[in-house]
């Protein structure tokens, strides 16, 4: 599990990486062809909307897997260490059913719904940008369960040390 | 108990006991919203539009511009085009009394109008100023205090990514808001240097520190130009309508990568990480907007917001007093939660409210991101003041105390800002925004 | 500072606040103000009063369930009851429906009128959606889009050289333009008076109201009267939440349908009326133009939407019901 982790890990960075890049490309696109070639670019937007989307979604799982997600735990930093466990594994109890309700039931429910709908400028459907939703949150449940698994072994700390720095 | 109160007690007492356990903002705020919409709508379609709200909560072109601007800043972290900025703003004040001091406040508000993020400005800044302050024999406390009262300012001159995504949650104009935040955002600078000023007037040991020729600071100001040419490309391209502003977000990245490449701060092999870095804060603050969006969703299926409106009324229908209450709530929000979430949980409830007394919301969002910001350096939850004691090399307890002056100081620009709606909306209305 | 005392009626959180023992809620996209609000606010207040408070609509405006996209999906998985969208949106879900959304396809409001209520025209094209969740209660008129522009009144296609105009983002909505004689550029709402102050646009097109209300009349005086498009909204639901409905809710919103779209079309009338008015005080001129030139200029694009027998015949019935 171990492995796979470090795997997934080093997968999730470049796909993150590279729709960033792609992010950056779509939108210059669309400065250059309107501003330059004097021809605005019907499809850049939408497909830059959906690339955008994808990055942020993967990029959250990435970063479930490294703990990152914001929290405010200065609370369960001042309980001993055997309830600082329980509530360590309780959260990640609650992220597990909420991703695995929202993200991966929810979402293919959405996907279902929304398969043939067709999207203007684009060739593909609504249906197939949803997807990134419940694989996500596949992806979210991985992690969840290795946290979890380490943290009731005591090869992970219960509440994650470094925070994220945002905005 | 009707739907409506039942709704708004599941997300208040949820959301309150998640976050107390330790539960992610993102998730604590997601399962409240999930379960409330359960009350609402029934478990599947719960489920399936609270999946659906997450996916177009954050299917927008305008919300595009932060990760843009979160990775110019990213860029510009990396040396090269913040060392220009800071030896400019040594140029300018650094003749005060307390001159690194004041050069650290100034550098904060240049480096705050090339970038839309507080953080990075503390990091970019305070990490350079630290050492010089050190040698040059400041106390490394109140250094450390200055530089992280005064990086807010970034937030709140434009650009920034709090801005955005007040305009998204409000239906503001993007344009308008960053115009109104220039003169709140000069007037924090103006308010740090004048503690600054305070201070070293009782301490002549501070002085300037080393005497520049006309012809060196010529140089030093010629240099930092193309740095300061983002602002007339960023804010100018917007304002002049030849960029929208997620387009001038990336303008911004490609210039500052450029520029960047030619000063050899960033080299190819760097771009992995600075990629990486943008794509962890980017996909934090979506997954927050993602979530937010849920619970928006409901609160309008439920009409939550009149709920709370009843109630803010029952203690006053005093426009003032209720701005007070106002002030006072995002100040404590502040203090347990990030600047981000907070705007997008709050915003949505109160925005209706503060219309209702004839505010604009032009005028609500700036200084709702300034009540906000003056959060990020106020424990628990602060994430400027600890990245700013993090690369200051201090201790938290060490420097909040010389960050109370700064911050008595600030709530009182705030109260103005808030009380004084022209100096948020006179500029954007001269423009014609 | 200046407050002003507060405004109750702003509080109610944007919608309607009809009570009754099952209230649907209509998603909206469009401020208090829109015809289409008012229409279908009163026809939920006369189903209440009607059914005895058995039922009543309930609408929320202001995208407040989200924007005309989400709520089809939210319509279509039955989280919301009813939402009033866009015609272009449900070329998404059934192509065939861009016959109604065609540069001139119908000649006024009352040729629109008596198309959008007659079987023979809608009768396959609306329930050509119920296996996918979607029933079309009926159409509504969405006003009259026309080019305005800052240099000078539009005529005929050849007025319109050199011209940029903002167009709603779309191929075909960029290709119609270029074949009015102008350049379609596709930008938001928001952008476009600074774009037109800048001169990065010359115009845009767009009805009356949007046009004064949103203050373009400003930047871009000339106002042509081109009527090219005439979008018709729809009032979508979805066939489950329908046959669910009480026997008595269910007949009065059919029968009720023709009071309330004949009440929306005297709204709008109103409204271009005031919306007129504003723009002539701000300074507005309002022209007429050359209808048969554009008319032929764009048919390519109409020669090319028309991809199937099903479309080519109701394109022609609708032209020939206007003759
Ligand atoms: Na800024
Ligand atoms: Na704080």
């Amino acid at each position: 599990m171990i492995t796979l982790k470090a795997g997934l890990d080093r997968a999730l960075e470049w796909v993150c990486v590279g729709l960033f890049v792609a992010l950056v490309a779509t939108v210059a696109w669309q400065v250059f062809a309107r501003q330059v070639l004097n021809s605005p670019s019907g499809w850049s937007e939408e497909l830059a909307k959906y690339i955008f989307v994808w990055l942020g979604l993967f990029g959250a799982a990435l970063v479930f897997g490294e703990r990152g997600h914001i929290a405010v735990d200065f609370l369960v930093r001042k309980l001993p260490r055997a309830p600082q466990k329980a509530f360590g594994m309780l959260t990640h109890a609650l992220v597990l059913a909420f991703t695995a309700l929202v993200l991966v039931y929810g979402g293919i429910s959405i996907s279902q719904l929304a398969w043939e709908q067709t999207i203007p400028a684009l060739p593909v459907t609504a249906g197939h940008m949803y997807l990134a939703i419940p694989v996500s949150g596949i992806l979210t449940l991985f992690y969840c369960v290795h946290h979890l698994i380490a943290i009731g072994a005591d090869r992970m700390a219960p509440v994650e040390a470094a925070q994220a720095e945002v905005l | 108990m009707d739907i409506t109160s039942l709704i708004g007690l599941i997300l208040l007492v949820g959301i309150f006991l998640l976050l107390a356990i330790g539960v992610p903002i993102a998730v604590a705020v997601g399962i409240a919203s999930g379960t409330a919409a359960v009350v609402a709508i029934g478990f599947d379609n719960a489920m399936l539009t609270s999946s659906q709200q997450m996916f177009r909560g954050i299917d927008s072109f305008a919300l595009l511009a932060i990760p843009f601007f979160v990775l110019a800043g990213v860029i510009m972290n990396n040396g090269g085009i913040a060392l220009r900025l800071i030896n400019a703003a040594k140029v300018l004040v650094g003749w005060a009394p307390g001159s690194l001091l004041q050069t650290n406040v100034a550098a904060n508000a240049l480096f705050g109008s090339v970038s839309g993020s507080a953080v990075a400005s503390v990091a970019a800044v305070g990490s350079t100023m630290a050492p010089l302050q050190a040698k040059e024999g400041y106390d490394r406390n109140f250094s450390a205090a200055t530089s992280i009262a005064s990086a807010p300012s970034g937030m709140i001159i434009p650009p920034s990514n709090l801005m955005i995504v007040y305009s998204l949650v409000s239906a503001t104009s993007i344009a308008g808001l960053f115009v109104g935040g220039y003169i709140p955002g000069i007037l924090w600078a103006l308010t740090c240097m004048l503690i600054v000023y305070l201070y070293a007037r009782k301490r002549p040991g501070l002085t300037v520190s080393e005497k520049l020729t006309w012809s060196q600071r010529g140089k030093i100001i010629l240099d930092a130009v193309p740095s300061l040419l983002l602002i007339v490309i960023v804010v100018g391209g917007i304002l002049v309508g030849v960029f929208t502003p997620t387009e001038a977000s990336c303008i911004a990245v490609l210039y500052a990568l450029v520029l960047s490449f030619i000063y050899r701060s960033v080299t190819v092999s760097d771009l992995k990480p600075i990629f990486l870095d943008a794509a962890r804060t980017t996909s934090i603050v979506l997954y927050l907007i993602a979530v937010s969006s849920v619970m928006s969703w409901v609160m309008s299926y439920a009409r939550l917001p009149a709920l709370v409106a009843d109630g803010l009324f029952a203690i006053s229908e005093n426009p003032y007093v209720i701005l007070a209450l106002i002030i006072a709530g995002l100040l404590v929000v502040g203090a347990f939660m990030d600047a981000t979430p907070a705007v997008l949980i709050i915003a949505p409830i109160l925005l209706p409210i503060v219309t209702s007394f004839g505010m604009d919301p032009l005028h609500f969002g700036v200084f709702m991101v300034m009540a906000l910001s003056i959060g990020t350096i106020t424990p628990p939850v602060g994430p400027v003041l600890f990245v700013g004691v993090r690369v200051a090399n201090r201790r938290i307890e060490d420097v909040i105390r010389h960050l109370i002056p700064f911050f008595i100081a600030l709530v009182v620009l705030l109260a103005i800002v808030a009380y004084t709606p022209s100096l948020t909306t006179w500029l954007p209305g001269l423009l014609g925004l | 500072a200046q407050f002003t005392p507060i405004d109750e009626s702003a509080l109610r959180g944007g919608g309607s606040g009809v009570e009754a023992e099952t209230v649907y809620r209509v998603a909206f996209n469009q401020p208090e103000t829109h015809p289409q609000y008012v229409a279908l606010t009163n026809l939920g207040e006369r189903m209440r009063d009607e059914t005895d408070g058995a039922c009543a609509l309930e609408v929320f405006p202001n995208e407040s369930l989200g924007p005309q996209a989400d709520t089809i999906e939210l319509v279509q998985a039955g989280s919301v009851d009813f939402s009033m969208v866009a015609g272009s949106l449900m070329e998404n879900f059934n192509p065939d429906f861009v016959v109604f959304n065609l540069p001139y396809v119908f000649d006024s409001k009352e040729h629109q009128r008596e198309v959008l209520d007659d079987p023979e025209f809608t009768g396959e094209l609306f329930s050509s959606l119920e296996d996918k969740n979607i029933s079309v209660v009926t159409g509504f008129h969405g006003g009259i889009r026309n080019v305005y522009n800052s240099v000078k009144p539009v005529e005929t296609p050849e007025d319109l050289a050199g011209m940029k105009v903002r167009v709603i983002e779309s191929d075909t909505n960029i290709a119609m333009l270029g074949q009015m004689g102008g350049s379609g550029a596709p930008m938001g709402q928001g952008e476009v008076y600074t774009a037109i102050q800048s001169g990065v646009l010359e115009g845009g097109e767009n009805n009356e109201s949007i046009y004064a209300n949103l203050s373009h009349d400003e930047v871009a005086p000339y106002y042509s009267y081109t009527q090219h498009l005439m979008f018709p909204d729809y009032l979508i639901s979805n066939p489950t939440t329908l046959d669910r409905m009480a026997p008595e809710c269910r007949d009065f919103l059919e029968t009720d349908m023709a009071t309330t779209t004949a009440e929306e079309g005297e709204l709008w009338t109103e409204e271009v009326e005031r919306s007129h008015e504003m723009a002539e005080e701000a300074g507005a001129q309002f022209n007429e133009v050359d209808i048969d030139a554009f008319r032929t200029a764009v048919q390519p694009l109409i020669e090319d939407s028309l991809g199937n027998d099903f479309t080519r015949k109701l394109y022609d019935d609708v032209r020939a019901a206007a003759e």
